[in-house]
C-alpha cells in the first residue's frame, strides 16, 4: 500500500517538477568531488573523507528542481570509465586541485582526452578550481590558462573557482544550478558574469 | 550444441516458459532502457532476468557486449525499488566475470552494505567479494571484519562465506579476520556459527596444531549449532583418518559423543563418520551401527534412507555388525519408497544367509523394472558380491542377471551386469559355458558397441577353450555379417583367436576369414588379411605370437617411436624392443566385497606416468646416450622420514645398462636455502655411480629433483652384449649385483635466508645430511607383461634355456601367502588369473610373465606344494640364458 502512495507521489511531483538535471563529476583524485557533493546535499564540510572506489550517485532537490550528480572516481583506474558516465548527460563538471600545481598538468590531459571523445561532442563542461582557501592556488585566469581551456571551441565551457571548507562561492554555484531552469547557456553565461 | 537440445526438449515439454525464444542482441538492445530517466524498476527488472536467463542458459557474452550492459546497468543504483535492486546484486554476481571494469560498483555496494537497510547488506556483501580482487581487497578489508561481527546474521553469514571464497585468492589478507571469526563464532545463530567455523577451519586447515586446539576448545565449550557440529565431526575424522591407527584420542571420543546429541543431524554425521573410518573394529562400530538400526524404523524416509544406505555400504566391509539389524531391514524391503526397499534388500543380500537368497532374489525382481538404472546398478553389484560368497549360487544368480541383461536399460546398468558376468566366469569355471552361450545371446541384440566387443573379446578368449567352440562361431560370424564396422573388426580378430587355438576348426576359420577380406571397411579387412596369411603359416609359435597374445608395448610410445623413425629414416629395419613396454595393469586384490569395475583406470595413468619420466629424463642431456627407459619403479620410495627438515622420495627409473635414481627432495625450514644438492650414493659390487645432475637450488617447500646416474657393471649378465662363452659364465658369480643395497647421503650447501623477505645471506655452508638406505631389487629390472595364454607363450619361447630348481619356503604356511609373496618379489605379472589360490587345495600352478631388461621374455612357472611348509618348483623360460640365471640366482 505504502508503495502504492509512494508511487503515486512520484508521479505527481514528476508531473509537476519537471526539471530535473544530471550532472557527471569527474576530477583526479583528491580534488574534492565527494566533498563537493556532500556540501551541496547535506551543506556539511567534512574533512576526512576516504577515495571513492566506482561512483556515488546522489539526488540533491533544491526548489523545485532535481539534480541527479554521478560522482565518479578520480584514481587512474576508474579514469577509463568516466566517459560511460558523461554520455547523455546535461553537463560534466571537472574538478580540479587548484593548490596542487604538480598535478594541474596530469588534470589538463586528462580533461582533454576526455572531452575529445566522439560520444560526449557538444556536452557542456563546467571546470571548477576547488580549494581555493590554501595558499597559491590558482585563480580562474591561471587555471584558463595552464588547463588551456580556451581551445575548446566546440562547445561550452566555463571556469569557475571554489573552495569547499570555505563554502567559498558555494552558495552562488548552487543557485545557479538551481535557478538555470532556463537554459545550460544562461547558466553558463551567469556564472561568468559573477 | 547441448543448448539447443535442451531447447527444443523444452519446446516440446509444452511451451509455458516465457523466455524460451529470447534472442540475445534483442535483449540487449532492451537493455538501453536503463539508461532513461526516470527508471521503470518493473520493466529493468525484467530485462534483468532476461540477461540472467541467457546467461545461465550458457549463451555466451562478449566482453564488449557484457561491459556495455553493465555499466548500463550500473545505473540502476539509482532506483531504491527493492527487487530491481536485488536484481542488480544477481547481475553484478552472473557479469563479475564477464564485463570488464566491475569494481566500479564497489562504492554502491559498500554503501549498501554498511546502509540501514537489513535485506540490503547481506546480498550486497556478497555481491561485492565477487568483484573484489586481490588488489581491491584492501579497500574494502575494514567493512568486511565489520560484517563479520554483525549482530545481524545474514550480513555476518554472507561475510562469512565470502571470506571463505576470498581466502582461495587472498590468504594472507584474509586470515587476519581471524578475531572477528573467532568472534562470530559465539553467535547464537546456528548458520552464523557454522560459517564462522568454517572459516576458521579453512584459515588454520594446513596447521595440525592450530586446528587441534580449535577443536578441542569448541567440543568443551559446545556449540549451538547443529550444522557446526556436522563440520567438526567432519573435520574430527579427517584428523582420524590422516593419524590412522590411534583410536582412543579425544577425537573419536568426541565423534562418539555425538552419537547421543540431539539434533538427528547431527547423530547421523557421527555414524556415517564412525562406519567410514578405515580399519574400523566392531567394537566401534556397534554404537554408530545401533543408531542407525534406529533410524530405520523412523517416519521420516529421509532417515530411513540415510540409514539404510549407510548400512549397505558397512555390509560390505563388516557384514557381521550388520546382521543385528537385519530384522528392521527385513522390514524396510516393503518400504513404500523404492530406493530405500533397493538398499534394504541389497543389504540383506549381503548379510543374509545363503538360504534366503531365493527369497530375496523373487521379492526383488517384483519391482526390478520400477526402480531407476542407478539403484539396479547397486543390485548388480550386491549380486556380484553374493556370487563371490556363494559360489554354489551362480545357476540362481546368473539366471536373474539374463533376465536384467534382456530388459531394457542404460549403459552403465548393461555394463555392471556385462561386468559382472564376466567376472563370475572367470571366478568360477563351472558357469563358464552358460554364460558365454548368454552372452552370445546379448550381442545378437547390442546397442552398445563397447559391450560387444568387450564380449567377443572373451568369446575369442575363453571360447576354444571349451568343451564345443563350434557352437560360438556362427554368433560370431553373424557379427562380421550384421554389424557395423567397429563390432565386426573385433569379431574378426575372435575368429582368428578359434582358429589358431582348434586345428581342426581351422580349414572353416580360414573360409570366413577370406569372405571377410572382401569387407568395406579398411580395419577389418587389414585385420582379416593378417590373420589369414598368419593363420596359413600353420605355425604354433607365429599363432601364439601374433594372435593369442597381442603387443604388450606402450601404445602411446610406439606411436611415438614409430614417428620418430619416419622422420629419420635409416637403413635399419625399426627395432620394436627400442619401444617402452606398456604397464600391465596391477590388478589389485579385489578386497572381498568390493564391486567390480575398480581396476579400470590404473592402466591409462601407468602407461602415461612413464611417458612423463621419459619426457623429463631425455631432456637431460646427460641421459641421452641411454637408449629407451625400460622401468621406472611404480611408487616413489620415501628416504626420510615424513616430518623431518628435508623430505625425499626416490624413484627408480631402469635403463638398458644403466639405472638412474630420481630424488625429489622438499625443504621444508623456510629460513634457509639449499643449493647444489646432489645425493651421494656407496655403490656396492657390481654398480658403479657415473655422475651427479644437482638440483640448483631448493626454495622453501617448493619441490627440487636431482638424479644419480649409476653404470650396471660390465660384467653385469644383463648387458647389452652379452654374448657367449666365457664372459657370461663369470657374470654368474655375481648375480647378487642386480639386486643390492646403496647407501645415500644427500649433500648441499646450506644459506640462510629471511623467511619473510626471502632475502638470502651470500655466504653458505656445505653440510650432509644421512637418508635410509635404498633397495634395489629383481623386480626392477623385470617389467610385468600380461600374457593372455601363457601356454602359448611358453612354447614360443621354447626350452633352449629352461633352468629348474626346488625350492622350500619354510616360513610361509599357505599357498596364498607364497604366491603373492613371489608375485611380489620378483615383480612380475600372474597369467591365467594363477594368482587365486583355489580353495581346499594343497597344490597350486603359479604363472609369471615379464620383460627382462634388454627386452627379453621372462617367463616363469612355478608348481607350489603345501605340506607344513611350501615346496616350490621353478621353472624359468627365455629366450636369452641371463634373465633366466638372474631370476634363478635371485629366488635362491
Amino acid at each position: 500500500m505504502l508503495a502504492l502512495v509512494a508511487r503515486v507521489l512520484e508521479w505527481l511531483r514528476s508531473l509537476f517538477w519537471k526539471e530535473e538535471m544530471e550532472l557527471t563529476l569527474v576530477g583526479l583524485q583528491y580534488s574534492g568531488k565527494t566533498t563537493l557533493l556532500t556540501v551541496l546535499a547535506s551543506g556539511q564540510f567534512t574533512e576526512d573523507m576516504i577515495p571513492t572506489v566506482g561512483f556515488n550517485m546522489r539526488k540533491i532537490t533544491k526548489g523545485n528542481v532535481t539534480i541527479k550528480v554521478w560522482d565518479i572516481g578520480g584514481q587512474p583506474r576508474f579514469r577509463s570509465m568516466w566517459e560511460r558516465y558523461c554520455r547523455g548527460v546535461n553537463a560534466v563538471v571537472y574538478m580540479v586541485d587548484a593548490a596542487d600545481l604538480e598535478k594541474v598538468e596530469a588534470s589538463k590531459n586528462e580533461l582533454h582526452s576526455l572531452i575529445d571523445k566522439p560520444q560526449l561532442h557538444g556536452i557542456p563542461v563546467l571546470v571548477l578550481g576547488n580549494k581555493r582557501d590554501l595558499p597559491g592556488a590558482l585563480d580562474e585566469k591561471q587555471l584558463i590558462e595552464k588547463l588551456n581551456l580556451s581551445a575548446i571551441q566546440d562547445r561550452e565551457i566555463c571556469c569557475y573557482s571554489i573552495s569547499c571548507k570555505e563554502k567559498d562561492n558555494i552558495g552562488k554555484l548552487l543557485f545557479l544550478i538551481a535557478s538555470s531552469l532556463c537554459t545550460l547557456d544562461q547558466m553558463f553565461g551567469n556564472i561568468n558574469d559573477i | 550444441m547441448l543448448k539447443k537440445f535442451d531447447k527444443k526438449d523444452e519446446e516440446s515439454g509444452g511451451g509455458s516458459n516465457p523466455f524460451q525464444h529470447l534472442e540475445k542482441s534483442a535483449v540487449l538492445q532492451e537493455a538501453r532502457v536503463f539508461n532513461e530517466t526516470p527508471i521503470n524498476p518493473r520493466k529493468c527488472a525484467h530485462i534483468l532476468t532476461k540477461i540472467l536467463y541467457l546467461i545461465n542458459q550458457g549463451e555466451h557474452l562478449g566482453v564488449m557486449e557484457a561491459t556495455e550492459a553493465f555499466f548500463a546497468m550500473t545505473r540502476l543504483f539509482q532506483s531504491n525499488d527493492p527487487t530491481l535492486r536485488r536484481m542488480c546484486y544477481l547481475t553484478i554476481k552472473k557479469m563479475s566475470s564477464i564485463a570488464e571494469d566491475v569494481i566500479i560498483v564497489t562504492s554502491s555496494l559498500t554503501k549498501d552494505m554498511t546502509g540501514k537497510d537489513d535485506n540490503y547488506r547481506g546480498p550486497a556483501v556478497r555481491a561485492l567479494y565477487q568483484i573484489t580482487d586481490s588488489t581491491m581487497l584492501q579497500a574494502i578489508e575494514r567493512y568486511m571484519k565489520q560484517a563479520i561481527v554483525d549482530k545481524v546474521p545474514s550480513v555476518s553469514s554472507s561475510a562469512l562465506v565470502s571470506s571463505l571464497h576470498l581466502l582461495k585468492t587472498s590468504f594472507d589478507v584474509v586470515k587476519r579476520w581471524v578475531n572477528e571469526a573467532q568472534e562470530a563464532a559465539s553467535s547464537d545463530n546456528i548458520m552464523v556459527q557454522y560459517h564462522a567455523l568454517g572459516l576458521l577451519y579453512h584459515i588454520r586447515k594446513n596447521d595440525r596444531l592450530a586446528v587441534n586446539k580449535m577443536l578441542s576448545k569448541f567440543t568443551r565449550h559446545g556449540l549451538k549449532s547443529p550444522f557446526a557440529y556436522c563440520l567438526m565431526i567432519r573435520i574430527a575424522s579427517k584428523l582420524l583418518e590422516e593419524e590412522a591407527g590411534s583410536r582412543d584420542s579425544p577425537l573419536f571420543d568426541f565423534i562418539e559423543s555425538c552419537l547421543r546429541n540431539k539434533h538427528e543431524m547431527v547423530v547421523y554425521e557421527a555414524a556415517s563418520a564412525i562406519v567410514n573410518l578405515p580399519n574400523c573394529t566392531a567394537k566401534e562400530l556397534a554404537p554408530a551401527v545401533s543408531v542407525l538400526q534406529l533410524f530405520c524404523s523412523s517416519p521420516k524416509a529421509a532417515l530411513r534412507y540415510a540409514a539404510v544406505r549407510t548400512l549397505n555400504k558397512v555390509a560390505m566391509k563388516h557384514p557381521s555388525a550388520v546382521t543385528a539389524c537385519n530384522l528392521d531391514l527385513e522390514n524396510l524391503v516393503t518400504d513404500s519408497n523404492r530406493s530405500i526397499a533397493t538398499l534394504a534388500i541389497t543389504t540383506l543380500l549381503k548379510t543374509g544367509s545363503e538360504s534366503s537368497i531365493d527369497r530375496l532374489m523373487k521379492q526383488i525382481s517384483s519391482f526390478m523394472s520400477e526402480i531407476s538404472d542407478e539403484f539396479k546398478v547397486v543390485v548388480v553389484q550386491a549380486i556380484n558380491a553374493l556370487c563371490q560368497k556363494y559360489p554354489r549360487k551362480h545357476a540362481v544368480l546368473m539366471n536373474f542377471l539374463f533376465t536384467m541383461l534382456r530388459e531394457e536399460g542404460g549403459f552403465e546398468y548393461k555394463r555392471a551386469i556385462v561386468d559382472c558376468i564376466i567376472s563370475i566366469i572367470e571366478e568360477n569355471s563351472e558357469s563358464k559355458e552358460t554364460g558365454l552361450s548368454h552372452l552370445c545371446e546379448f550381442i545378437e541384440d547390442c546397442e552398445f558397441t563397447v559391450l560387444a566387443t568387450r564380449i567377443l573379446h572373451l568369446l575369442g578368449q575363453e571360447g576354444p577353450k571349451t568343451n564345443n567352440p563350434s557352437k560360438y562361431i556362427r554368433f560370431i560370424y553373424n557379427r562380421v555379417v550384421l554389424e557395423h564396422e567397429e563390432v565386426r573388426a573385433g569379431a574378426v580378430s575372435a575368429l582368428a583367436k578359434f582358429g589358431a587355438q582348434n586345428e581342426e576348426m581351422l580349414p572353416s576359420i580360414l573360409v570366413l576369414l577370406k569372405r571377410c577380406v572382401m569387407d568395406d571397411d579398411n580395419e577389418v579387412r587389414d585385420r582379416a588379411t593378417f590373420y589369414l596369411n598368419v593363420l596359413e603359416q600353420k605355425q604354433k609359435a607365429l599363432n601364439a605370437g601374433y594372435i593369442l597374445n597381442g603387443l604388450t608395448v606402450s601404445i602411446p610410445g610406439l606411436e611415438r617411436a614409430l614417428h620418430q623413425y619416419t622422420l629419420e629414416p635409416s637403413e635399419k629395419p625399426f627395432d620394436l624392443k627400442s619401444v617402452p613396454l606398456a604397464t600391465a595393469p596391477i590388478v589389485e586384490q579385489r578386497a572381498e566385497n568390493v564391486p567390480v569395475a575398480v581396476a579400470k583406470q590404473p592402466e591409462k595413468v601407468a602407461a602415461t606416468r612413464q611417458e612423463i619420466f621419459q619426457e623429463q629424463l631425455g631432456a637431460i642431456p646427460e641421459f641421452r646416450g641411454l637408449g629407451p627407459l625400460f622401468k621406472s619403479s611404480p611408487e616413489p620410495v620415501a628416504l626420510t622420514e615424513l616430518e623431518t627438515e628435508y623430505v625425499v622420495r626416490c624413484t627408480k627409473h631402469t635403463f638398458v645398462s644403466h639405472m638412474v635414481f630420481q630424488f625429489d627432495c622438499t625443504n621444508t625450514l623456510n629460513d634457509q636455502i639449499l643449493e647444489n644438492v646432489t645425493v651421494q650414493m656407496e655403490p656396492t659390487e657390481g654398480y658403479e655411480v657415473m655422475g651427479y645432475i644437482p638440483a640448483k637450488s631448493l626454495v622453501y617447500n617448493q619441490p627440487g629433483t636431482c638424479y644419480t646416474l649409476v653404470a650396471l657393471s660390465e660384467e653385469d649378465p644383463t648387458a647389452e652384449e652379452c654374448g657367449s662363452g666365457g664372459d657370461v659364465s663369470f657374470a654368474f658369480a655375481s648375480p647378487a649385483a642386480v639386486a643390492c643395497t646403496f647407501s645415500c647421503m644427500m649433500k648441499f650447501t646450506v644459506k640462510d635466508c629471511d623467511p619473510n623477505t626471502g632475502e638470502t645471506d651470500d655466504e653458505g655452508y656445505e653440510d650432509e645430511y644421512v637418508l635410509e638406505d635404498l633397495e634395489v631389487t629383481v623386480a626392477d629390472h623385470i617389467q610385468r607383461v600380461l600374457k593372455p595364454n601363457f601356454g602359448a607363450a611358453w612354447d614360443e619361447v621354447g626350452d633352449e634355456y629352461e633352468k629348474e630348481e626346488t625350492f622350500t619356503l619354510s616360513a610361509i604356511k599357505t599357498l596364498e601367502e607364497a604366491v603373492s609373496n613371489i608375485v611380489k618379489f620378483l615383480g612380475m605379472q600372474p597369467c591365467e588369473r594363477s594368482d587365486k589360490v583355489p580353495d581346499n587345495k594343497n597344490s597350486h600352478t603359479l604363472y609369471l610373465a615379464g620383460v627382462f631388461r634388454g627386452g627379453h621374455d621372462l617367463l616363469l612357472r612355478a608348481r607350489l606344494l603345501l605340506t607344513d611348509t611350501v615346496t616350490m618348483q621353478v621353472t624359468a623360460r627365455s629366450a636369452e640364458e641371463l634373465p633366466v640365471d638372474v631370476i634363478m640366482a635371485s629366488v635362491g
